[in-house]
């Protein structure tokens, strides 16, 4: 409530928020021991696969990490615009 | 049989030694023996901090080269009851010291005591792992910030991965006012990011500060706001049921005065 109306007086964030979120942020990929390099490759090659049987616009995928309590979850979007025909290979 | 419980905290400079010289005395008031076994070798401070540096004759180095009897090797802290301190070489470094070495001295030494506390260095690397190698529990000292958080998050993996808990934690310097106008991330926050059991809450104090500075632990004299939180946790420790208080400040007239000085 307190953040809300003082976002709309256009104030900013407290520092609090800010330090927990860049926290959550660098202790998952700490734990995970993953850097961005390598979620570069994994978007990469999770993409050359699924464009075998896919098709989607690149500039909407997103492959990332979801940080909740002693847990972490790999997200992967592709929204994809319709699926190959792939009858014709057979 | 007594409890081995290792305090450390990833980062230095958080109160690690503070804590444990404050925890280890609380519990003495509450009539239990204890040890305080400082594991920083080659950077001791504990015996300073306690105000025990001119008493030190032999150090856990002696009693491992057998140049002395563990039992000669502790310095009776003659303030309270049941407490004693175990010193760490200044002359050797950490690598002179094995796991297993330290793992023996405090098997021993909880067969005498009711707590065993050893201080751990700074740092993940082989002063941890000596410090842990007799641990059964483990207690994690943090601050509000970043960087301790994020090295506590470290360590806490290290103890997980050494099969030793409970893990809990105390955060300290705990500033209730910058918390309360969104400077200082709250305890929730932490506990959010770090996952563990909250063992208490010290908040900043200046005390400590003079404290050290003549060498007498800060519960001595339970005046201060965190003579108190040592000795509740240190209750805690015990298995009294203390609940942690809400250190946020947040009056009504503090959240409008935050609102119009408020710097984050």
């Amino acid at each position: 409530m307190n953040i809300s109306i003082r976002q709309l007086f256009g104030r900013k964030p407290k520092s609090s928020s800010i330090a927990k979120q860049r926290l959550k942020l660098v202790i998952t990929q700490d734990r995970l021991d993953v850097d961005d390099r390598m979620m570069m490759r994994l978007q990469h090659e999770l993409t050359e696969v699924l464009a075998k049987y896919f098709e989607f616009s690149m500039n909407s995928v997103q492959v990332s990490l979801k940080h909740e309590g002693n847990s972490c979850t790999l997200v992967a979007d592709f929204p994809y615009k319709k699926a190959h025909d792939l009858s014709v290979n057979r | 049989m007594g409890r081995v419980i290792v305090v450390t905290s990833g980062k230095g400079g958080v109160g690690k030694t503070t804590s444990t010289a404050n925890l280890g005395t609380a519990l003495a008031l509450l009539g239990k023996t204890v040890v305080i076994v400082d594991a920083d070798v080659g950077l001791r401070n504990l015996d300073i901090v306690m105000g025990l540096e001119s008493r030190i004759v032999y150090t856990s180095m002696d009693v491992i080269d057998k140049h002395c009897e563990l039992s000669k090797a502790l310095v009776r802290d003659r303030r309270v009851d049941g407490l004693t301190l175990l010193a760490a070489s200044q002359k050797n470094n950490k690598d002179d010291i094995q796991p297993a070495q330290m793992k023996a001295i405090c098997d021993k030494l909880r067969s005498t005591h009711d707590f065993v506390l050893v201080d751990s260095p700074a740092g993940i690397e082989r002063g941890f792992s000596n410090a842990s190698a007799g641990a059964d529990e483990a207690i994690v000292v943090t601050t509000p910030d970043v960087s301790a958080i994020r090295d506590a998050d470290r360590i806490i993996g290290l103890i997980q991965h050494a099969r030793i808990e409970p893990i809990n934690l105390v955060i300290n310097r705990f500033s209730p006012e910058l918390v309360g106008n969104g400077s200082m991330m709250d305890q929730a926050d932490v506990m959010d990011i770090l996952n563990i059991d909250l063992l208490g809450i010290v908040p900043e104090d200046t005390g400590v500060i003079t404290s050290t500075n003549r060498g007498i632990p800060l519960v001595y004299e339970e005046t201060s706001a965190a003579a108190h939180a040592y000795m509740r946790i240190a209750r805690r420790l015990t298995g009294q049921q203390i609940p942690i208080p809400d250190l946020e400040q947040k009056g009504l007239f503090t959240s409008i005065l935050n609102w119009f000085t408020r710097k984050s």
